[in-house]
């Protein structure tokens, strides 16, 4: 039985160049870089929400454009950069993705809230009245709502503090290892990275420049960028 | 009998011209050149119009109203498309739109012997339902458009997350919608009340009874109403699947400067 999840052969878009790798079930990769790297227009690739313009990308055995798009995103779950909350109550929020696919059930709620450290008084709430750290949190359950196999996470922390941070980072793992979740992570704090991730990918103008274990990266950097990165 | 306007009299209108000209020209706001050109053109279209309703008005029916209402449908879609640079088929939507919308409120004034198929009184009526329509849908269009680029973030969240393109683009057609309907359905509460409607106004003038025009206005006021709440719906239920390809991705719309 394959263990691959994705697999990318010489991707290109306009942002990114032949891009290369493969992903195992349940690894936790760390992508960082420069801003403007790419990072970002990497993982719209991986649910969809961008097609490359040349090369192919594998979901599981199949190539990934054979996938219900629906489906497919509801499997792999992106919380992206800015929250981007709807209109509406806390409540509508998390509800959305469950049910545009029929699966929601009321003692979800609770359940997500718990998940994300936030007290279940918000949940009536309008979103304009949360703080941005909530806000951020409520974009993460919002994505956990639909119960994803893999977890694509564009800076989940950036806004919170350290205490919430770290509440989330134990979720992460939690859900890393007792779910056995495929992350790819973006961040910008290296010690998260090092917390969080196996595996790291270095970036930089749209082009994969390592992808190493975490651990080595910090203590045998292979390329210059990176060490240039690293001593910024 | 309609009170005769001398066409002397009719030039003392350029004193009312010339104050917004002036405020212009003091204020130093750069129309100058565009108040005058559309005073002009205004007026020269206004007495070229009147000669050819004049000609198509002697016309049979049958010929005079599809090649009058054919003319202004025609001419408001090209002139409606503008608003929507930078999306696909937009000429052809609004047209079917304002065709369609048309068809639909003459057929219904026959029916219920509103007015009768003559070119006096359908040509007016219809210009007005399509003249207001065409606004509208131009108005729809650009509320659109910037809602999309609004909520970018907010439509990639919900694709994200398994919606369909028609229910990501939920929020924006609903608030689409509002945006164009508030204000007619505002327009409408305060008829009569505040202005007395163009058509109406111009009918006593020309010395029908105030209750009949009022009739009339009734009759046009109302199907505007209802076709610019059409044209609003239809524009935005049709044009919003331009902003998504088949594998329910946003594609980016090219930035047309709107005229
Ligand atoms: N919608 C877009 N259209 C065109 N170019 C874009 C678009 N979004 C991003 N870019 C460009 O693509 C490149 C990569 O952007 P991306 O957002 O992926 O970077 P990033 O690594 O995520 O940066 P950051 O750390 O600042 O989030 C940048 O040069 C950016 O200007
Ligand atoms: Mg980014």
């Amino acid at each position: 039985m394959n263990n691959e999840v994705f697999v990318f052969s010489g991707v290109s878009t306009p942002q990114l160049s032949n891009i290369e790798f493969k992903i195992n079930k349940g690894e936790k990769v760390v992508l960082f870089g420069p801003s403007g790297a790419g990072k970002s227009s990497l993982l719209f690739l991986f649910n969809r929400l961008k097609d490359p313009t040349e090369g192919r990308i594998h979901y599981r055995d199949k190539p990934i454009t054979d996938y219900h798009v629906a489906s497919l995103r509801k499997q792999v779950g992106l919380v992206m950069q800015s929250h981007h909350l709807f209109p509406g109550t806390v409540y509508d929020n998390l509800q959305y993705g469950p049910s545009l696919f029929e699966s929601w059930d009321e003692g979800q709620a609770s359940e997500l809230l718990e998940m994300v450290a936030l007290p279940q008084t918000i949940l009536h709430k309008n979103v304009n009245q949360l703080s941005g750290g909530e806000k951020q949190r409520i974009s993460f359950a919002r994505t956990l709502a639909n119960r994803p196999d893999v977890l694509l996470l564009d800076e989940p922390t950036s806004a919170l503090d350290e205490r919430t941070t770290e509440e989330i980072e134990d979720l992460l793992k939690m859900l890393g290892k007792e779910k056995n979740l495929t992350m790819i992570m973006v961040t910008h704090d290296l010690s998260q990275a090092k917390r969080l991730g196996d595996r790291g990918m270095f970036m930089s103008e749209g082009k994969l420049l390592v992808d190493q274990p975490v651990e080595e990266i910090f203590t045998s950097p292979e390329n210059e960028t990176l060490k240039n990165f690293l001593n910024r | 009998m309609a009170p005769d306007i001398s066409n002397y009299s009719l030039l003392f209108l350029i004193i009312f011209v010339l104050i917004p000209l002036s405020l212009s020209y003091r204020y130093q706001l750069g129309m100058n050149k565009d108040i005058v050109w559309s005073t002009i053109r205004g007026t020269a279209q206004l007495f070229f119009i009147g000669y050819l309703l004049n000609v198509l008005f002697d016309l049979r029916a049958i010929i005079g109203v599809p090649i009058m209402v054919g003319a202004m449908i025609l001419i408001a879609s090209l002139h409606a498309r503008n608003k929507g640079q930078g999306l696909p088929y937009v000429f052809p939507a609004i047209l079917i739109g304002l065709l369609l919308i048309e068809a639909s409120v003459l057929a219904l004034w026959l029916i219920f012997d509103m007015i009768s198929f003559k070119p006096s009184e359908v040509i007016p009526m219809s210009g007005m339902v399509i003249g207001n329509s065409m606004v509208a849908m131009g108005l729809a269009l650009e509320r659109i458009k910037s809602e999309f680029k609004e909520n970018n973030g907010r439509l990639l969240a919900a694709l994200s997350l398994g919606a369909s393109p028609r229910q990501a683009a939920q929020i924006i057609i609903q608030k689409t919608l509002r945006a164009s309907l508030i204000p007619n359905v505002d327009g409408l509460k305060t008829i009569g009340l505040v202005q007395l409607p163009g058509m109406m106004t111009g009918m006593i003038l020309g010395g029908i009874e105030p209750v009949m025009a009022i009739k009339y206005q009734l009759i046009i006021s109302i199907s505007i109403f209802s076709s610019v709440s059409l044209s609003a719906i239809f524009i935005t239920l049709v044009v919003y699947r331009f902003f998504f390809n088949k594998q329910a991705q946003l594609v980016p719309i090219k930035e047309g400067q709107s005229q």
